[in-house]
């Protein structure tokens, strides 16, 4: 008795999976081949991994008494994938194999939840999930499904069917699958785009213009003499970091500030590495255009914004469109653009009286009316004034304090210096979010960083207990990891010096 | 935000079943294609059933849902359809067989199903039956399950309902659907017919019969009800005879039955002195694992369609004169694995009997498992069988896939079921976050239901499952212990099925001071979205039955809100008076709020029918401004929403991904309202895009946009 060919699928809730299914059972049928398909749907919910199993003869003639309902190690003839991560899951499971398997996947990531909530970048890494795509499968046919779905006006779950069509994998021509979608009835025109572009794609017939992801450069005029200054002291090394903070500065305040952006950097320049004045440069921009309501409305408001919204909500050329921002500033965010006298008072008195982190104006601005518009693009002209704020002056002090740190460590040790660099990431955003990020910062700055600075642990020690520390305040926003990890290093501090002594 | 119309205005789901139910009405010679489920639904019709009933769950939901839209069709055999509100009804369905000589049909999920159903059932099993009664039991067990993991053969064993486990294809699963009807009647007893997740969706193919309409039915009306008989009814002294009947008459009649039907089936092989005794519905995994040693056809395999009773003389009868018999039998305890070796004791036969010695008592028989387990049993039993081969390739794929583990570095983030694009129960969960931010945590009593995913990332909220519709009734020793109230949190499937009695009518009996929120989303929408008596209409008459406010109040609920889900400032504000008000008994906040799955499939053919049209059509989704992001990810870990995702920067010197609405966007507006409640950051933004705009719309739209423009450029 011939063996069957045996496939199996990993899909997301809602991909489509089970009418993929359906297509390859309809058009083995047509072939006259025995065919079995099973599934494991999961819940009607849509996040869920769901996985499918089928078996198809490789000829026409009896169906043998048994076909399996479970797929087995090293057994898998066809993978296919919706998705990337479930191609990995599958070779985790041992079912894809170099010397069987052919595996069909999209190359695109949709993030699992873990993934997604995390506070940084918690995404799996690709690289390791195309190596062992590559090392444990015996071929591949790899490509952006969820793009080439979008460009044809098909589904995804089409493009697959087109590529395992293109692939040759199964003994039935690739009429016989549009075959199938014709008679599936729904969306026939762009279902058969689908599976003409994945086919193509198979067969190497087709290439797909990879979308690249382009970071946005700050726009700013009347900076040459600055970008000239930059290039003239720095290394090559440091430059593209530098030059974007500069056009950067400029465009968030002015000319005056961008300069004295390189005069903080300069300082650090002197210390003679590199890569701690790059890293340094990109940080250093980050926290002195920090995120204030005046910068908030010059985004919202800035000219190129409407066109980008348009095209992400696909709003189509002749269709009005119209827009709420949701803001609601707090006691705290508005002292932050008052003078600084005036606004500790306030906030002395609003934590006095129980007010602080209690009393929000909530506040909804319709930007694409001339109102709602005018009021933001007023706000964004506070620029000038912004020099005068209470959050400016606090904002410059840290940077300060921070700047010291760096240069401080330098000398001790560069992992260091670039440690405490590093630990800037943590500070971000607004509200609670920016309080609590600044906490854990100092928290970390006081617990690691002047000991270390003041000799009480050994630099390649204190570099290594903050990129914990880092790692560990990212990892929960309770703050619970940093806790722990906080705690071992000082346990193990102790110990170290008790050994010392 | 969402606009809705209010409960009682809600027009029911159009989910479609066309080409199943044309699959139902196929008749004499013609080919059934179709899935497993699809197929017994198709036996039952087949088997002249006079009523069918059940309640929803995987993998048998398919049962029930389409003979609902089945209705012309069982209208002209007279077949009644009954859609239960929980198993114990679905079960106490059956107890018109023991009077009369009527064919029917139930079915649910199990364990769980069979959990609810147990004491209709020992009271059906007990009088037994005259006409056929049989459960479809959907074995939720191994992977893809959603229920704790445990075997219904235990009930068949202790209420005496005999079990078939038929062999995974479809015309052994028709032929055993049709002879558990003859199995019934011969031995007056319930049968019970367990189907597992894949069985229940394997696809196939079988000569289909015409259907049989019953001999008594809606449309031929009995005149007179069964003469009284105390005989039939479970009551002493009746239940003592009973019993005994179990055991004297009908427990030999149905081996005689099994027998002489060949309900087991025995595949040949030449190694007479091996053998080996599986369940029917794992036959496949092992047949398949046979091949896979190069052993195939040649190990004598009984394949037990029947799991309960077992048939002594054909137990026997297989394993005389073998050296060592395997028995695969999965999950605990080994019931069969204990009655094989006690009855082969008593009659001395001294086959060795292997099972769990090489195969695990817990877990899922999966192709590996199975695999390793034959292996185990050759080399213990039958050491002249070279399976060096085999071993090789089989021990060379664990090692490929301990490499392809290694490559990836770890466990690959899981991918757990949440709540769906614009799910209305996710802003309840937000809320209770950002209670928690306000008073600490606080013990949630959670529940069976679409709301249970709560208790998994991003929210992980909830300390305990008891049943379905048991949250309220669960809290209720906790809750005098506890310093904070706690939390209930129960569907409205959930209240149905069991809550109303279990959870409310208890708490309120006991002046329990606890808190409950119901989730009204008017389905059981994890099953599938049936209907339930919330449900705005109902499949008979379009009438609404009962109203869950209107029967809280009727049952002396005084603190009662209804609240609208995706506000979910006022639902914090709802939840914090719940938690400090001086009313010391039962609070109830109905959270309410259209299942959205539903609600996309009622509107979306409504809208595409408004532009066909040439009608204006406002289209609302959110989105983020990706340059005020700065890529903390709060919001994401408040609402966990699919369409919330991350993409990359786009801002040169930040390494962190930002968040990104994606096109799934149905603008159900929780981001925005959760970035309000809990002072987030100000980077969404609703979009309103008017399609089919009128000439006014477009000349207010050309007038601020040249205004917007001149300020921009200023």
């Amino acid at each position: 008795m011939p063996r069957p060919v045996t496939i199996l699928i990993g899909a997301l809730g809602g991909d489509g999976g089970g009418v993929l299914c359906d297509w390859i059972v309809a058009a083995a049928h047509s072939q006259g081949l025995a065919v079995q398909a099973t599934q494991i749907p999961g819940v009607a919910q849509r996040t869920g991994a769901t996985t499918y199993y089928l078996e198809v003869m490789p000829a026409s003639g009896p169906a043998p008494a048994v076909l399996a309902l479970n797929p087995a190690l090293g057994e898998v003839d066809v993978a296919l994938a919706t998705e990337l991560l479930e191609a990995g899951r599958m070779i985790f499971n041992g079912f894809v194999t170099p010397d069987r398997t052919t595996l069909i996947a999209s190359t695109h990531r949709v993030l699992a939840i873990s993934e997604r909530a995390a506070m940084g970048d918690g995404s799996f890494d690709v690289g390791r999930l195309l190596r062992a795509v590559k090392e444990r499968s015996k071929t591949q046919i790899l490509f952006d499904m969820d793009q080439a779905a979008e460009e044809s006006g098909g589904v995804l779950n089409a493009v697959l069917l087109g590529a395992l069509a293109g692939s040759g994998r199964l003994p039935i021509p690739e009429q016989a699958f549009e075959a199938a979608i014709r008679e599936g009835g729904k969306a026939v025109d762009a279902n058969l785009a689908g599976f003409a572009f994945g086919r193509g794609h198979a067969r190497g017939e087709l290439a797909q213009v990879v979308r690249d992801h382009h970071k946005r450069q700050a726009m700013a005029r009347g900076i040459e003499d600055l970008t000239e200054r930059a290039r003239r002291t720095y290394p090559a090394a440091a430059l593209d970091v530098v030059e974007e903070g500069i056009r950067r500065l400029t465009a968030y305040q002015d000319r005056r500030y961008a300069t004295l952006y390189l005069d903080r950097l300069d300082a650090i320049d002197a210390l003679g590495s590199a890569e701690l004045l790059r890293e340094t440069a990109r940080h250093l921009a980050v926290r002195m255009s920090f995120e204030d309501v005046i910068r908030v409305a010059q985004a919202k408001t800035a000219p190129e914004r409407m066109a980008r919204v348009r095209a992400e909500v696909r709003a189509k050329a002749n269709e009005p469109i119209t827009l709420t921002e949701h803001f609601k500033p707090g006691i705290e965010e508005i002292c932050a653009i008052l003078p600084p006298t005036l606004a500790r008072r306030i906030l002395a008195w609003a934590e006095r009286t129980g007010r602080l982190g209690r009393v929000y104006f909530s506040m909804h601005v319709r930007t694409a009316t001339v109102w709602g518009f005018a009021r933001l693009r007023f706000l964004a002209s506070l620029r000038w004034w912004r020099p005068r704020t209470f959050r400016y002056v606090e904002e410059q002090a840290e940077v300060e304090r921070w700047l010291a740190t760096i240069r401080a460590a330098a000398p001790l040790g560069i992992d260091l210096a670039r440690e405490i660099v590093e630990l800037a990431r943590l500070i971000k955003g607004y509200g609670d979010t920016f309080k609590r990020g600044l906490g854990n910062y100092r928290r970390i700055a006081s617990e690691i960083v002047e000991p270390a600075l003041a000799g009480r642990l050994a630099p390649k020690a204190a570099a290594d207990a903050v990129a914990n520390a880092r790692v560990a305040a990212l990892a929960d926003p309770e703050g619970e990891s940093l806790s722990r990890t906080l705690a071992s290093i000082a346990a193990s501090a102790a110990m170290l010096r008790r050994a010392a002594e | 935000m969402l606009d809705q119309p209010p409960v009682a205005q809600r027009t029911n789901p159009e989910r479609s079943f066309r080409e199943e139910v044309r699959a139902l009405r196929l008749g004499n010679g013609e080919i059934f294609r179709g899935e497993g489920i699809l197929a017994v639904t198709k036996a039952i019709l087949q088997s002249g059933v006079s009523y069918v009933g059940g309640y929803q769950g995987a993998p048998v939901s398919h049962l029930v849902d389409v003979l609902v839209e089945s209705q012309d069709l069982l209208d002209e055999l007279g077949v009644h359809l009954e859609t239960c509100t929980n198993e114990s009804s679905a079960a106490a369905l059956l107890g018109a067989s023991i009077n009369y000589p009527m064919r029917g049909c139930v079915t649910w999920k199990s364990i769980v199903g069979t959990n609810v159903a147990a004491d209709a059932l020992s009271n059906l099993a007990s009088p037994g039956v005259i006409g056929g009664a049989l459960i479809v039991v959907g074995e939720d067990y191994g992977e893809g399950a959603s229920v704790i993991q445990e075997r219904s053969h235990a009930y068949a064993l202790k209420c005496s309902v005999w079990l078939m486990d038929p062999r995974p294809s479809l015309p052994t699963i028709v032929r055993c659907t049709e002879k558990a009807f003859e199995l019934s009647e011969a031995s007056n007893t319930p049968v019970m017919m367990e189907l597992r997740i894949r069985a229940c969706h394997v696809t196939g193919e079988f000569v289909a019969k015409d259907n049989k309409p019953p001999a008594i039915s809606r449309n031929h009306r009995l005149a007179d009800p069964a003469p009284h008989n105390y005989d039939r009814i479970s009551h002493p002294p009746s239940t003592y005879a009973q019993e005994k009947l179990k055991v004297d008459v009908r427990l030999p009649a149905a081996q005689r039955f099994i027998v002489e039907q060949g309900l087991n089936e025995l595949f040949p092989g030449e190694r007479s002195d091996l053998g080996i005794i599986v369940q029917g519905g794992i036959t496949n995994v092992l047949m398949r694992g046979l091949d896979r040693l190069e052993v195939e056809g040649k190990v004598p395999t009984l394949v037990l369609n029947v799991t309960h009773p077992l048939v002594p003389d054909q137990i026997t009868d297989f394993c005389k004169g073998k050296r060592a018999v395997l028995i695969v039998e999965e999950g605990g305890p080994d019931y069969i694995e204990q009655a094989v070796n006690a009855l082969l004791r008593k009659r001395d036969i001294d086959t060795r009997v292997h099972g769990k010695d090489v195969l695990p008592m817990a877990g899922e028989y999966t192709a590996e498992i199975v695999t390793e387990g034959l292996l185990k049993f050759f080399t213990q039993s039958a050491n002249d069988i070279d399976l060096s081969g085999p071993r090789e390739r089989f021990e060379a794929a664990r090692a490929g896939r301990a490499e392809a583990q290694r490559l990836l570095g770890g466990p690959l983030p899981l991918r757990p079921p949440g709540f769906c694009v614009g799910c209305p129960e996710r802003p309840v969960f937000s809320a209770i976050k950002l209670l928690e931010r306000e008073v600490g945590k606080v013990h949630i009593s959670s529940d069976i239901g679409c709301h249970s995913f709560a208790t998994l990332a991003p929210f992980n909220l909830g300390n305990s499952i008891l049943g379905f519709g048991m949250s309220l009734a669960a809290a209720g020793a906790v809750a005098p212990v506890m310093q904070k109230r706690t939390i209930s949190v129960m569907g409205d499937g959930g209240f149905w099925h069991n809550g109303l009695l279990s959870g409310v009518a208890s708490a309120m009996f006991n002046r329990g001071d606890r808190v409950l929120v119901i989730m009204q989303n008017g389905y059981t929408s994890a099953t599938g979205a049936q209907f339930i008596p919330n449900t705005a209409g109902n499949r008979r008459d379009g009438e609404t039955t009962s109203d869950i406010a209107a029967t809280l109040k009727a049952m002396g609920v005084k603190w009662l809100r209804t609240i609208r889900t995706y506000n979910v400032g006022t639902m914090l504000t709802t939840l914090r008076e719940a938690m400090s008000t001086d009313h010391s008994g039962l609070k109830v906040i109905v959270a309410d709020g259209e299942c959205q799955l539903a609600r996309q499939r009622r509107i979306r053919p409504q809208i595409a029918a408004q532009l066909k049209r040439g009608e204006r059509v406002v289209r609302t989704r959110f989105g983020v401004d990706d340059e005020v992001c700065t890529g903390d990810h709060s919001c994401i870990r408040l609402s966990g929403c699919p369409s919330l995702v991350v993409k990359p920067s786009p801002d040169p010197l930040r390494s962190d991904p930002v968040a990104h609405v994606n096109n799934g966007c149905v603008g159900c507006g929780l981001c925005g309202e959760v970035a309000d409640a809990a002072v987030l950051c100000p980077s969404f933004y609703k979009a309103e895009i008017v399609q089919n705009a009128t000439w006014w719309d477009r000349l207010v739209w050309r007038l601020r946009s040249a205004v917007i423009g001149a300020l921009a450029g200023a």
